[in-house]
């Protein structure tokens, strides 16, 4: 024992000194990753918003030396109607995935879980479908569908052949239904795993006691997936945010920009006539700090109702 | 660790390195010099897979001294990928550009060469249309465009036409009478895709400006002569608003995807159609299939191209939207003098040369801007298809005045883009239109 104490101490290896370096090793590559692909990228990206980049080489640009010019583009982009019209279509799909996919994955999980409804297996398969298909085929297959002439028409002309398709004044009303339609499997799923978690001997218990259904949903289920709750919240927040791909093939932001989101009009401003890298990285740093706050009054919420599982 | 498994550890990372070092390819192999090419592919011409062969094949054999190392795309990822690639600095040596509009960034950057040096040095100034040769968006010639462009073609299907007891209209009023009389019997009086919002833009209501605002309505703007709210601008707006409201124009074109509406056009659904002069490529004949959206006999009896008729008020007649071309530029990283340089240019003076040019005539992908390329003669020689001859004839018909985004900052067209499809859903009028895009003009002149 002593000669192995004494072989360690000759190599210079201490316990302490291979926790630190196994500490490291296992921290490192992720923390490598994070700083390349989230937290760089963040703190880049403010700095451009104040900056007066044009495109082309940051460093030695001899057109247009790389200089601060201060919050510019914050400005213009406060002033500018747009924002607000993207800004208030984002707080709509967040609103719909928050109060929507939510409840009503949760609802469809629970019917199913508590055998309510017959064929589980073929309703799981049916609900959690449009989370397997691409986006980018999802957003082609509904615009296609509220064509003028599309199947929407078509169906409509069964019950009335007089229809005639007229466009929107509330084209937003389509994506929103699309995007409760498309992303409620995923809540229905998580709740589905969490609601086989719980003890089912506890739910008997309840109910040789003579709780109701209503008592056994508001008394053991909800406070046990009072974590998942917020959890799905802040996973419907920030996805409602980053909203982009679904939005950007079905209606491209249009028409006159009345389904426009955030991301849609970043990338607009980035990518679409002479690019204005300043005000783009001006929004997605706005976009980011909307999402911490989302996320903070979530966690608020959390801990003021939830947090009983 | 065992010694074995150290080495196996020591190849894996020297395979590793190797792979990450020579990945990106050698510049220079077997002594021939290699460039990289972004290149459109317009996938909705039935013709443009050909292109590989007939164009790129016939490159890689007249010149086995060069390597192209070619990169395809189409539509928005191309147009994306060109911002990536202005924004890294990191262009490939050639790339297919437009005049202004989504390549406005590679030319405020200079991110492209003046080839005009290049034109002079080889004395090849005198085989291009002038007027294709004139200074671009940044003051130099950033791309050798394939010809001049008409943003502006309205087809007519004149057996719909004939059918219905009617005939070309020569003016305004005329159009709009044969709305009752097609709707009657379920026809669209014009088919236009207007889901993107710069269709309407560039394809019609540019032409409307020019109309009513005289071709020199630009420089008069620029000058502080006249502004959006005045009488053209408003009256512009106010045509659209009408031809929406009497349903010239169905508000649904809204809703339908740029290009997805050219089979129903073919097939009688619309009296009319709106587009750009390249879509005339779309209706021709595939070569690989032997199908057309309309046949050739159809093009020579049933169908004319011309230009939207007579506005009340007009200032100018007989007037389409133009535009130089796209073509192509090269990388300004290119080292003056290099090898890199001149296989680079030796590519451009094959991609506009009188082989390639003619091939993108005889396939309606453009029409020519070198002046080699003798039109009529091949027109009667190779027995191109009626559409070819038609839309000689429609160049030689009509004048031109500029295409708005060719000209205004997007900043600005972009609010001309959003207000005309607001009057398409009757959520805004001419004139509150006319003083949004004042406003946005007004902005960005005190910004620049």
């Amino acid at each position: 024992m002593a000669e192995k104490e004494l072989a360690v101490k000759k190599k210079g290896i201490s316990s302490k000194g291979e926790e630190l370096r196994a500490y490291w090793m296992f921290i490192l590559p992720g923390f490598i990753m994070y700083f390349i692909v989230m937290a760089f990228p963040t703190v880049f990206s403010l700095f451009l918003s104040i900056s007066n980049y044009a495109g082309g080489s940051l460093f030695n640009n001899a057109r247009n030396p790389l200089k601060v010019v201060g919050f510019k583009a914050y400005k213009v982009m406060f002033q500018d109607q747009y924002f607000y019209l993207a800004l208030k279509n984002n707080l709509l799909i967040v609103f719909i995935s928050v109060f929507g996919q939510i409840p009503l994955g949760f609802l469809m999980a629970y019917l199913l879980h508590r055998g309510m409804v017959k064929f589980r297996d073929f309703f799981q398969t049916i609900i959690y479908l449009p989370c397997v298909i691409s986006t980018v085929v999802i957003g082609i297959l509904w615009k296609s569908f509220f064509a003028p002439n599309g199947a929407w028409t078509d169906l409509i002309r069964i019950f009335n052949p007089a229809y005639e398709p007229a466009v929107s004044n509330h084209p937003m009303i389509k994506v929103l239904f699309v995007i409760l339609w498309m992303y409620t499997g995923t809540y229905f799923i998580i709740f589905t795993a969490n609601l086989q978690k719980i003890d089912t001997s506890i739910i008997e218990a309840a109910k040789i006691d003579g709780a109701s259904e209503m008592q056994v949903l508001s008394k053991i289920i909800l406070p046990a997936l009072s974590g998942v709750i917020v959890t799905s919240a802040i996973l419907a927040i920030s996805g409602s945010l980053k909203s982009f791909d679904l939005i950007y093939v079905m209606t491209a932001g249009g028409p006159a920009e009345r389904t426009s989101v955030l991301a849609t009009y970043m990338f607009n401003k980035a990518f679409k006539g002479a690019p204005n890298y300043p005000l783009a990285n001006a929004i997605s740093t706005v976009m980011i700090i909307i999402s911490f706050i989302f996320i903070g009054i979530t966690k608020m919420v959390e801990k003021k109702f939830g947090g009983k599982e | 660790m065992t010694r074995l498994r150290k080495m196996m550890a020591v190849c894996l990372v020297l395979v590793m390195g190797m792979a990450m070092v020579f990945a990106n390819g050698a510049g220079e192999t077997s002594g021939t010099t290699t460039i990289r090419v972004l290149n459109y592919i317009d996938m909705s011409e039935p013709n443009s897979a050909n292109e590989i062969s007939m164009v790129w094949d016939k490159f890689a054999q007249e010149h086995p001294e060069i390597t192209v190392i070619r990169e395809d795309l189409f539509n928005e990822p191309f147009h994306q990928k060109v911002e990536a690639y202005v924004a890294s600095g990191n262009l490939p040596d050639v790339i297919y550009m437009w005049p202004g509009g989504r390549s406005t960034s590679l030319q405020t950057t200079h991110s492209v060469k003046d080839l005009m040096p290049f034109l002079e040095k080889d004395g090849l100034v005198d085989d291009y249309n002038p007027a294709t040769l004139a200074p671009q968006t940044a003051g130099y010639l950033a791309e050798l465009p394939n010809g001049l462009t008409s943003s502006h073609m309205m087809f007519v299907n004149t057996k719909v036409l004939k059918d219905n007891g009617l005939s070309i209209p020569k003016t305004y009023e005329e159009l709009k009478a044969m709305v009752p009389v097609l709707n009657a019997k379920g026809i669209e009086v014009v088919g236009m895709a207007n889901m993107d919002s710069w269709v309407m833009q560039s394809c019609l209501f540019s032409l409307v400006v020019g109309r009513l605002g005289g071709a020199d309505w630009y420089d008069r703007l620029a000058a502080g002569e006249i502004q959006f709210t005045d009488d053209w601008f408003v009256k512009s707006l106010e045509l659209i608003d009408d031809m929406y409201k009497s349903n010239v124009i169905n508000r649904n074109t809204l809703q339908i995807g740029y290009g997805s509406n050219r089979g129903d056009f073919a097939n009688g659904k619309a009296a009319f159609y709106i587009d750009g002069d390249w879509s005339a490529a779309s209706f021709q004949t595939d070569i690989t299939t032997g199908q057309a959206l309309i046949s050739p006999a159809d093009q020579a009896a049933n169908f004319e191209m011309i230009a939207f008729p007579a506005i009340p008020g007009e200032v100018v007649h007989d007037t389409v939207s133009g535009v130089v071309g796209t073509g192509w530029g090269m990388s300004a990283n290119l080292v003056a003098g290099s090898k890199e340089e001149a296989a680079a240019w030796e590519l451009i003076k094959f991609l506009e040369g009188e082989y390639v040019q003619t091939y993108r005539l005889e396939t309606g992908a453009s029409f020519p801007s070198n002046l080699n390329v003798n039109v009529d003669k091949l027109i009667d020689e190779k027995g191109l298809e009626p559409f070819v001859a038609k839309r000689s004839a429609f160049y030689g018909n009509y004048t031109t005045t500029p295409v708005i985004d060719g000209v205004l900052h997007s900043d600005v067209y972009n609010e001309i883009n959003v207000v005309l499809q607001e009057i398409g859903l009757g959520a805004c009028t001419p004139k509150q239109g006319a003083e949004r895009v004042q406003k946005a003009w007004t902005t960005w002149k005190a910004s620049n």
